[in-house]
């Protein structure tokens, strides 16, 4: 199996590029590495440039955020098929959160500028990945919504 | 012309000189009965107790508008030719406080015994068909459903009715509208059509003819009768052409978001009036008034009111915030879903409402103005179904002999604490033991009133049967789940249940099972749980998704690591936000199928947490194959008595407590969506 094919399977096998024509994925392949994260690492540093954009292959990543005279808060988790690192699409191209393995992880990475630079001159391309890109923002953006809702929470007080 | 005649009256109709009432009233006091009847008090006509017939309000008239009422002075010797006053028999017959349980503590042991229920024998003079009918309808909702309010019951029972024939009636009545006045049909012992001289008398059961035979009247002559016809044609007359209803219970089901009712609601004080005069209302809450050192309690019902702000109060807030929301309940509810309950319109048209509404709010405009009713002439006019008595009773306004209450719907039993466990920093399950067949025969879904003396009942779903008892999980959040919380070993608490309608196991058979659970919602589902392991074989998948607030908050912890050990359901848990040290997944608990590839059509799924989260859940789901008939929830409202007798877990035409708590989203409708009803 060629780089290319391993990696266009890996993306074929999550939601993020299973849905792709094969011959955008295949392109998305060709600019594309797959990367191993050990348990511990550091992705992204929360202020800093993003360079890279990724689709999670198999592990689990917590984003974090620094709050500061408190422990570092996880506010969600990243699974196989979601993709992180999008702030490497839009500017200003730098991280809204921590993000660290949590365990041993495979990530399908593409290079920012690259990336970019690719989408700019193939609108084909651009639209399979931002639709994607738009799409699992928005649902983040959602499911932080009713997280900010703290629906566990306890009443102060309950009539009984 | 016509006669007033009436097709349960039994016997010849007798004349009884207007002089001559005090005899009618004689033979009542010497049945034993108290006599309660119109009287004049603080510029009304109220009912209180009379001694003779002086006491009744001769030569008194009543005239009424929206929040307006005025007693007129006519200057003749009648003694009932006035409209209904701010009382109705209710006050008698449903109390505004009745003792129903006394709870007591010995040491670690506590008993519950039913408050004593014996009333006087009591007469009731002058009840108009307006009430006669609102008789009936609280006949029919406090005696004839799964279960019975046996203060309601005894007191019917003890209540002689003497009806008497409108007269004049008001601005204010619509009784023609309503199908319920202004004759006389049914539902009276003996009933008086009051003419210059004297009344016509009727009888309209065994014990009424018994008391007028007793008094050897002569028999009404033609004229009398004539005359007697004719003053009922008059009240109908009077109140010109009734409204047509049909649309009601339609138009208002039809109409939650119609603008009228922010209008109405600004005009709203809230203030309760209407419901505390309505002949029909039946809301209740319960109170316990303790001695001092909690060692005996009693348990009141009180009359409450939809219009309070902490009337639909569950943890948290209120699911009626607005006071859009209540008058859209309380109007719904009388005109609308009380069809749905009860077969039956709740409102009688007596016109209380409208009288003793302090900003004057006419019932009548609002249903014009939100379903469309109007003043169109009625062909045939509908009657109230009165309720129907299984036997002949001694009396006529004797309830139906239906069943005795069944003891676990009624009563607590007394359960034992075999042990406790500490589930989170503010959670425990009890681990209690009984005998009693009826608490070990529940159904996973179904809950049970939890109670301690002094305290309020907490309604507790059963989070596991056992051969020998069940367990409760409880979070301490108020003074009563704090105290069930802080049981030990050997003591003893009161269970009344299993109530409600539980999660349909049935529909798992031949299926796979998708089970979501957000935080202490997974204590009713884990009944569930253990079915689908007992029951493995007849299931296809079962899918178990848990949700909580944070990894401290998680349930059945070593319980949930051996379900995922297990392998005989794939197990997926996540917390709404987490500490570095927390490497499970975090975020709410849809992002743990929403991108998932299973085929939900032949799934059914069964779901409990806050509203928001089933309603989000419900939604992926339904994006996966899982129809709205195959999606369960089980719903917190504010759960009273348990039985469908406090009014105040209603949503829409449902009463969550014994129509649910678990439904179907396809059985809830936009019930499940729709804010504040």
């Amino acid at each position: 199996m060629s780089r290319d094919t391993g990696i266009d399977a890996a993306l074929a096998s999550g939601w993020f590029g299973a849905g792709l024509p094969d011959a955008t994925r295949a392109r998305l392949a060709a600019l594309a590495e797959l990367t191993s994260v050990a348990t511990g690492a550091v992705v992204l540093r929360e202020g800093a440039e993003v360079d890279s954009f990724g689709v999670v292959v198999d592990g689990r990543l917590a984003i974090r955020l620094a709050v500061p005279g408190r422990t570092a808060v996880t506010v969600l988790t990243v699974e196989p098929g979601d993709c992180i690192g999008w702030s490497a699409l839009v500017p200003p191209h730098r991280a809204t959160s921590t993000v660290i393995a949590t365990e041993p992880t495979t990530v399908v990475t593409f290079d920012g500028p690259a990336l970019r630079t690719a989408i700019d001159a193939d609108p084909v391309l651009a639209a399979a990945v931002l639709w994607r890109v738009l799409e699992a923002v928005s649902r983040r953006l959602t499911a932080t919504r009713t997280q900010l809702l703290d629906l566990f929470a306890r009443a102060d007080q309950e009539p009984w | 012309m016509t006669q007033p005649v009436s097709p349960v009256a039994q016997g010849p109709i007798r004349w009884l000189p207007l002089d001559d009432l005090d005899r009618l009233l004689d033979a009542l006091r010497a049945d034993g009965r108290t006599i309660v009847g119109p009287v004049v008090s603080d510029d009304a006509i109220v009912l209180d107790e009379i001694a003779s017939a002086g006491d009744l309000p001769a030569g008194r008239g009543a005239e009424a508008g929206p929040g307006r009422y005025r007693l007129t002075d006519r200057g003749d010797a009648k003694r009932f030719d006035h409209a209904v006053g701010p009382m109705s028999p209710k006050r008698w017959t449903f109390p505004p406080r009745a003792p129903i349980r006394v709870a007591r503590r010995t040491g670690a042991g506590v008993r519950f015994a039913s408050a004593d229920a014996r009333p006087a024998p009591l007469a009731l003079i002058g009840v108009r068909a307006c009430e006669l009918a609102a008789l009936g309808i609280q006949d029919h909702v406090l005696l004839d459903g799964q279960a019975i309010d046996g203060d309601y019951r005894a007191r019917r029972a003890a209540t002689f009715v003497v009806a008497v024939e409108c007269a004049t009636p008001t601005s204010t009545c619509f009784c023609t509208s309503m199908g319920t006045g202004p004759e006389v049909r049914s539902g009276f012992d003996v009933a008086l059509t009051e003419l210059d001289e004297g009344y016509v008398v009727r009888t309209g059961s065994p014990a009424g003819s018994a008391l007028i035979d007793s008094l050897d009247l002569p028999v009404a002559d033609p004229s009398a009768l004539d005359a007697a016809a004719a003053v009922v044609a008059g009240a109908r007359a009077a109140m010109g052409t009734p409204l047509d209803m049909t649309n009601a219970h339609a138009g208002l089901a039809a109409a939650p978001e119609h603008p009228g009712w922010a209008a109405v609601a600004e005009r709203c004080l809230g203030c309760t009036n209407c419901t505390l005069v309505c002949p029909t209302c039946f809301c209740t809450s319960v109170v316990q008034k303790s001695d001092l050192d909690g060692t005996t309690s009693t348990e009141e019902r009180t009359w409450d009111s939809c219009f309070t702000d902490g009337f639909a109060k569950v943890a948290g807030g209120s699911f009626r915030p607005h006071g859009t929301d209540r008058y859209r309940q309380w109007l719904t509810h009388k005109f609308s879903s009380w069809w749905d309950q009860f077969g039956s319109s709740g409102c009688v048209g007596c016109g209380r409402c409208i009288a003793w509404c302090p900003v004057g709010i006419d019932v009548r405009e609002e249903l014009a103005v939100i379903a469309g009713v109007g003043p169109v002439p009625m062909p045939q006019l509908r009657t109230i179904a009165l309720a129907a008595p299984a036997s002949a009773p001694a009396t006529a306004s004797a309830p139906a002999t239906a069943s005795a209450p069944a003891p676990a719907l009624g009563g607590y039993v007394t359960v034992h604490v075999d042990g406790m466990t500490r589930e989170t920093a503010d959670t425990v399950t009890l681990h209690l033991r009984t005998t009693d067949r009826r608490l070990l025969g529940g159904r996973p879904g179904q809950f049970v009133m939890a109670a301690l003396p002094a305290l309020s009942a907490a309604p507790i779903s059963i989070s596991r049967f056992r051969r020998d008892g069940l367990d409760l999980t409880i979070r301490a959040a108020g003074p009563a789940t704090r105290a069930l919380t802080g049981l030990e070993r050997g003591e003893t608490l009161g269970l009344r249940g299993p109530l409600g309608r539980g999660w349909p196991v049935e529909e798992m058979t031949g299926r796979d099972v998708v089970i979501v659970a957000g935080g202490i919602g997974l204590a009713p589902l884990r009944p569930l749980i253990d079915i689908c392991l007992a029951a493995r074989d007849t299931i296809g998948t079962v899918r178990l998704y848990l949700g909580t607030r944070t990894p401290a908050d998680r349930l059945f912890v070593s319980e949930v690591g051996a379900l995922v050990a297990g392998g005989q359901m794939d197990v997926r848990e996540t917390v709404d936000r987490a500490g570095p040290d927390w490497l499970g997944r975090v975020g709410i608990v849809t992002q743990l199928f929403d991108r998932a590839t299973w085929d939900g059509r032949n799934a059914v799924a069964f779901i409990c947490g806050p509203e928001r989260m089933m309603q989000a859940t419900s939604e992926v789901l339904f994006g996966r194959g899982i129809d709205l008939d195959r999606t369960w929830v089980t719903l917190e409202r504010n759960m009273s008595c348990g039985v469908g007798l406090c009014g105040h877990c209603q949503l829409g035409r449902f009463f969550v407590c014994k129509d649910g708590p678990v439904f179907s989203l396809a059985e809830l409708g936009p019930a499940f969506t729709m804010e504040g009803l």
